[in-house]
């Protein structure tokens, strides 16, 4: 009895070993980072340096808000990102109730796959010819531009996750609403969108999360004027006279990647609704 | 879902549907159009109809050859290493005293940080702090076992395989999320007559509990798959090009072409063949699950 009970912890303790080594890999890398941003301005250290829990400065965050322009650029970011997300509000949630509300199957299955095979579209396949539209309309280095852009990324997925969540709604409830004299779009607002309210939560937070992080269509599409943070950061490294400040590109990251990282860790469990959701079925 | 349908939602569709052919239809048809013609950047106006000469010139390009096969490696190698991982913490995460507490649920939260990270910051970090060859973690750790430092990034040979994990890093939250969702909701009693019969704890998850999550795990495999194959942040930012151009993958060729090196038409054909590869994957994988219906 007892050597089993004994069994039984070690067992449980060993698992517990495991995820938290896995935890510790997953965290690690961001504390080096945020460590290494803290010490005095400077050459390279070496990791017992970094890790070393003396000689704190906030040298670097001073210069890296001065030297890379970060005010402008994280304005940029917070824009593009809150546009995005008001748009899957906007249209993506609409949409993702009308097609699970469409009487014509064949319709319903068409919309389905369009939207599940554009979800998997290689990024540079928009990109590119966006940056030729784009120079020709007048829209290349514009935040309209580029959050037109980040729409062709959000779309497919944001209304792929929708579905998942209308589809749990009952039609009943509806129909009697629609019968008490509901339109459709007060049937919409009042009955339907609150019972998929975390639903709603989960996609509006990961749209600002995967827009605020998004790189590849910004350097493409943003110019300067529309630059967000991302590309801040890379041009800021690639710059020649700040190529050796280690330091100075550090704090520059943490202060890109801490803030979107403590949001997540507060609504992490909207994020976990929404990417189970958005990965299987309703 | 009910068969009666009371009213009709186009309404609520046509301007997702809009915004769609604007953002999503227009590029990629234009795109097609761009990759049959010669175009150089900086003389837009001056577009000569070529037909496929650029995708024929790509077969005999070895920058390109070499490009597919960087991206193959790296896509497989991403797609193994995340769906395995993502399966074998799942499966610790959802087994009995631990599945449904709160330690899970803390457990979680910080697994999801590697997600939700922004790319070309974890890529910077990377080439700084974790794989440098003189300062960083790795060989730091390393050096403590004794072992001679390894030159990770700046050597061809091994600058693939550090892009490759580094990504694959990033990629398994999305594979144990699932799975762990997916195995959280096995009956207990399934398990408990397996057990009463005397299978083991590895038979019980390969033979029982892994046939009851496959559709899972081939969805998962399909999102990080194609999730991999046009990665471009991280690579952009951890390794470049790569020693030797041993990490130009083909969504960085693609950049180069276009942007660098201003060949417009090539660059698109290049992009169009990757949208030919993710196509041809897709609409397999969704006539095979028969996914179109899943929403039902």
């Amino acid at each position: 009895m007892n050597t089993h009970k004994l069994r039984k912890a070690r067992s449980l303790a060993a698992r517990h070993a495991v995820l938290s080594i896995w935890l510790l890999i997953c965290i690690i890398p961001l504390v080096t980072l945020v460590l290494a941003s803290l010490k005095p301005a400077g050459l390279f250290m070496t990791i017992p340096e970094i890790f070393s829990f003396s000689g704190f400065s906030l040298e670097n965050y001073g210069r890296a808000w001065r030297q890379g322009n970060f005010p402008f650029f994280l304005r940029n970011s917070l824009i593009i990102a809150t546009a995005s997300l008001a748009v899957v509000l906007v249209v993506c949630t609409p949409m993702a109730y009308g097609i699970t509300r469409l009487g014509s199957a064949k319709m319903r299955n068409f919309l389905v796959f369009s939207i599940l095979s554009t979800r998997f579209l290689p990024y540079v396949v928009l990109a590119l010819p966006m940056y030729l539209i784009f120079r020709v309309v007048g829209l290349s280095g514009t935040l309209f531009g580029l959050v037109l852009a980040h729409l062709a990324m959000q779309l497919p997925f944001m209304v792929w996750l929708m579905l998942g969540f209308f589809s749990g709604v009952p039609i009943e409830v509806e129909e009697s609403a629609i019968i008490d004299g509901c339109t459709p779009f007060q049937t919409f607002m009042l009955i339907s969108l609150p019972m998929v309210l975390p639903g709603l939560n989960a996609a509006a937070i990961l749209a600002f999360i995967i827009s605020y992080n998004e790189f590849l269509f910004a350097f493409f599409l943003a110019g300067y004027n529309a630059q967000p943070l991302t590309v801040g950061i890379a041009r800021f490294v690639g710059g020649g006279e700040t190529a050796a400040q280690y330091g100075v590109i550090a704090a520059y990251g943490s202060m890109i990647i801490i803030p979107i990282v403590v949001f997540a860790l507060v609504v992490n469990r909207y994020i976990v609704t929404g990417m189970t959701q958005g990965a299987v079925k309703g | 879902m009910a068969s009666q349908r009371f009213f009709r939602p186009w309404g609520f569709i046509l301007p997702g549907i809009v915004l769609g052919i604007i953002t999503l239809v227009v590029p990629i048809v234009m795109g097609f159009r761009y990759s049959l013609h010669r175009i150089r950047l900086y003389r837009l106006s001056d577009q000569v109809f070529v037909g496929f000469q650029n995708y024929m010139r790509l077969f005999d390009d070895p920058l390109f050859m070499m490009s597919v096969r960087v991206t193959f490696w790296f896509t497989i190698g991403c797609t193994i290493l995340a769906v395995v991982f993502g399966l074998a913490i799942a499966a610790v995460m959802s087994t009995r005293g631990i599945r449904g507490t709160g330690a899970a649920r803390f457990y979680m939260a910080f697994y999801l940080v590697p997600f939700v990270a922004t790319q070309v910051v974890v890529g910077m970090l990377g080439r700084l702090y974790i794989w440098e060859p003189e300062y960083g973690m790795i060989n730091w750790i390393i050096g403590l076992l004794g072992m001679d430092p390894v030159g990770w990034l700046i050597s061809a040979d091994t600058a693939l395989m550090v892009t490759t994990i580094t990504n694959s890093w990033r990629l398994v939250p999305l594979a144990l999320l699932v799975f762990y969702a997916a195995l959280a909701t096995i009956p207990d009693a399934i398990v408990e007559s397996a057990e009463v019969d005397g299978a083991s704890a590895l038979t019980i998850f390969f033979r029982i509990k892994l046939p009851m999550i496959r559709f899972h795990i081939s969805f998962v495999t399909l999102i990080i798959l194609t999730s991999a194959f046009r990665e471009f942040d991280l690579v952009y930012a951890l390794s470049g090009l790569g020693p030797g151009r041993s990490t130009n993958v083909l969504s960085m060729l693609v950049y180069h072409m276009g942007l660098s090196t201003a060949n417009i038409g090539l660059a698109n054909a290049i992009s169009f063949i990757m949208f030919g590869i993710v196509a041809v994957l897709a609409v397999v994988y969704i006539k095979a699950a028969k996914l179109s219906e899943m929403r039902e």
